[in-house]
């Protein structure tokens, strides 16, 4: 939640408070992150699974809150590297579980969600009901991103887009065509694995931007809508991330200019950028396929 | 390639599908397989391609048994459904031409390629826009851009106007005299314009191999 006044404009506060330019930076890296590899997710009809890893993620936060609070334990310092410990956990349990239902894959992720959320209503039951810390966990805190964690965003980043651009044939045919990559050699299932994993680490990792609830919009909507527009892979890929960021960029600006949830507000431009894709692709695209038809008919 | 099958059982969970089959092949070799539907002639395909594990002995590919063997992009494989493709999402047909290719092939022979098989006007345009015809082209492209030495065909026509089904089997019936082996899984056997060299009947698992005279003929 924003709890600035909004005295002076937005560029000029970036200027002055550096918590508000580590938000803008976490926010422009997830934001060109998460599409980048929810565009794979989408592919693999994987969507579901960025939620899973989240609630799973929730059940770290909570164990998290537990032990610094009630036990008063003092290694962790924020419960979020808890969160992401969890998310890698809970990516592993997908793809065991994905082994053992061969032809059923995605029970894999009910079985996984339902343990995260239990594990985390029991925990933060134990820690005292729910408070602040397990708000801003739910919806999304990305003012109190610290240096620290900046770091490693960037660190998640950096290997996110090198295994992207070494391994982009492989990811590419894998997402697509299973059976042909199985053909070309490609070991599929350490590919599936490693992806998983740092899906789960860029899961929890985008606790902070948009929260617990809201991490998979942040992944798969702007996909969904760049899909609608994409004339080839690279450029689907290219247009979701460039809605992500704008979504990002405005969310930030108008949570800050109206005093409300930057979360919430990032995801909504988000959903609102999706619906006017799906109006221009049923208005123009419509009308221009109506007019030629219309010359065809003429020319006849 | 040389395809050598020795009594091969295979089945799925406790039903038999494939009784005791046993055939071979040659190099530059042409096997039309026919047989009802659920006779057993995909799942045979998938024991070929390594996707069915099965135990040793069953199965030499260049006289090299299939668990040992690696060079599986040597094999080119057009599937009867594209179920396994998620052809919705955006991707243009060079971009997965780009990507499924494992040799290091020219510009100049992919485009030939491209023409060959008839879609190298459709080479920048989206997959999902494409009609089953033109993708099983696609897939046929796709599948000779590693020089395979064995090419497996399932139901290739069955997406295709009649008007294109002679070009691609005279496309097959030239890939073939190059010396490529080709295993071709058809329903319509009067339709089919391929000169097979050899006939595979599955009938309930078990298989008959008669030797054909058509290319002969020809």
């Amino acid at each position: 939640m924003m709890i600035l006044a909004s005295a002076e404009p937005f560029i000029l506060a970036l200027f002055e408070y550096s918590f508000l330019r580590y938000a803008l930076l976490t926010g422009l890296i997830m934001g060109f992150i998460t599409p980048l590899i929810g565009s794979f997710v989408v592919i693999r009809r994987l969507s579901f699974i960025a939620d899973t890893l989240s609630h799973f993620s929730l059940a770290g936060l909570s164990i998290g809150l537990f032990l610094i609070n009630i036990i008063g334990f003092t290694f962790i310092s924020d419960p979020l590297y808890l969160a992401m410990i969890f998310s890698v956990i809970g990516a592993l349990f997908i793809e065991i579980l994905r082994g053992y239902y061969q032809n059923y894959k995605e029970i894999s992720m009910p079985i996984v969600m339902s343990l995260g959320t239990a594990l985390s209503a029991l925990f933060i039951s134990l820690s005292g009901g729910f408070n602040s810390s397990i708000y801003n966990y739910l919806f999304g805190s990305i003012l109190t991103v610290g240096n620290d964690y900046l770091v490693v965003i960037v660190i998640t980043a950096v290997i996110l887009i090198f295994l992207v651009v070494v391994f982009y044939k492989e990811m590419v045919i894998i997402s697509f065509d299973e059976t042909y990559a199985r053909l070309l050699g490609i070991k599929i299932g350490r590919f599936q694995l490693v992806s998983t994993l740092i899906l789960g680490v860029v899961v929890s990792l985008s606790i902070a931007t948009v929260g617990v609830l809201l991490v998979s919009s942040l992944m798969i909507i702007p996909v969904a809508a760049a899909m609608k527009v994409g004339k080839s892979f690279k450029n689907t890929i290219g247009i979701s991330i460039l809605f992500s960021e704008a979504s990002v960029i405005g969310g930030l600006w108008l949570s800050y200019e109206l005093d409300i949830a930057s979360g919430a507000t990032i995801v909504l431009l988000n959903l609102l950028i999706l619906m006017l894709v799906g109006f221009f692709r049923r208005f123009f695209i419509t009308k221009r396929l109506k007019k030629t038809q219309t010359e065809i008919v003429t020319t006849k | 390639m040389r395809v050598t099958i020795t009594n091969l059982t295979f089945g799925y969970d406790y039903r038999t599908v494939l009784k005791d089959v046993s055939f071979k092949l040659n190099s530059g070799d042409f096997l039309a397989i026919v047989g009802n539907n659920g006779s057993g002639k995909s799942t045979l395909i998938k024991c070929i391609l390594g996707i069915n594990k099965i135990p040793p002995k069953r199965i030499y590919l260049d006289d090299v048994d299939i668990t040992e063997f690696k060079n599986f992009k040597s094999i080119g494989y057009v599937p009867q459904k594209f179920d396994d493709f998620n052809y919705e999402f955006p991707i243009t047909v060079n971009e997965i031409l780009q990507v499924s290719r494992y040799n290091k092939i020219s510009e100049d022979e992919k485009l030939e390629l491209l023409d060959k098989i008839g879609i190298l006007e459709l080479q920048n345009e989206n997959i999902n826009s494409l009609s089953g015809g033109e993708l099983q082209r696609v897939f046929i492209v796709r599948s000779l851009m590693n020089n395979p030495k064995l090419l497996i065909l399932d139901e290739p026509t069955a997406g295709v106007d009649k008007s294109n089904v002679e070009g691609f089997y005279k496309t097959v019936n030239e890939l073939n005299k190059e010396g490529i082996t080709i295993m071709l899984i058809t329903h319509n056997m009067d339709e089919s314009k391929a000169n097979f060299t050899h006939l595979l009947s599955i009938h309930n698992g078990e298989a008959v191999m008669k030797k054909s005279t058509r290319r002969d003929e020809k």
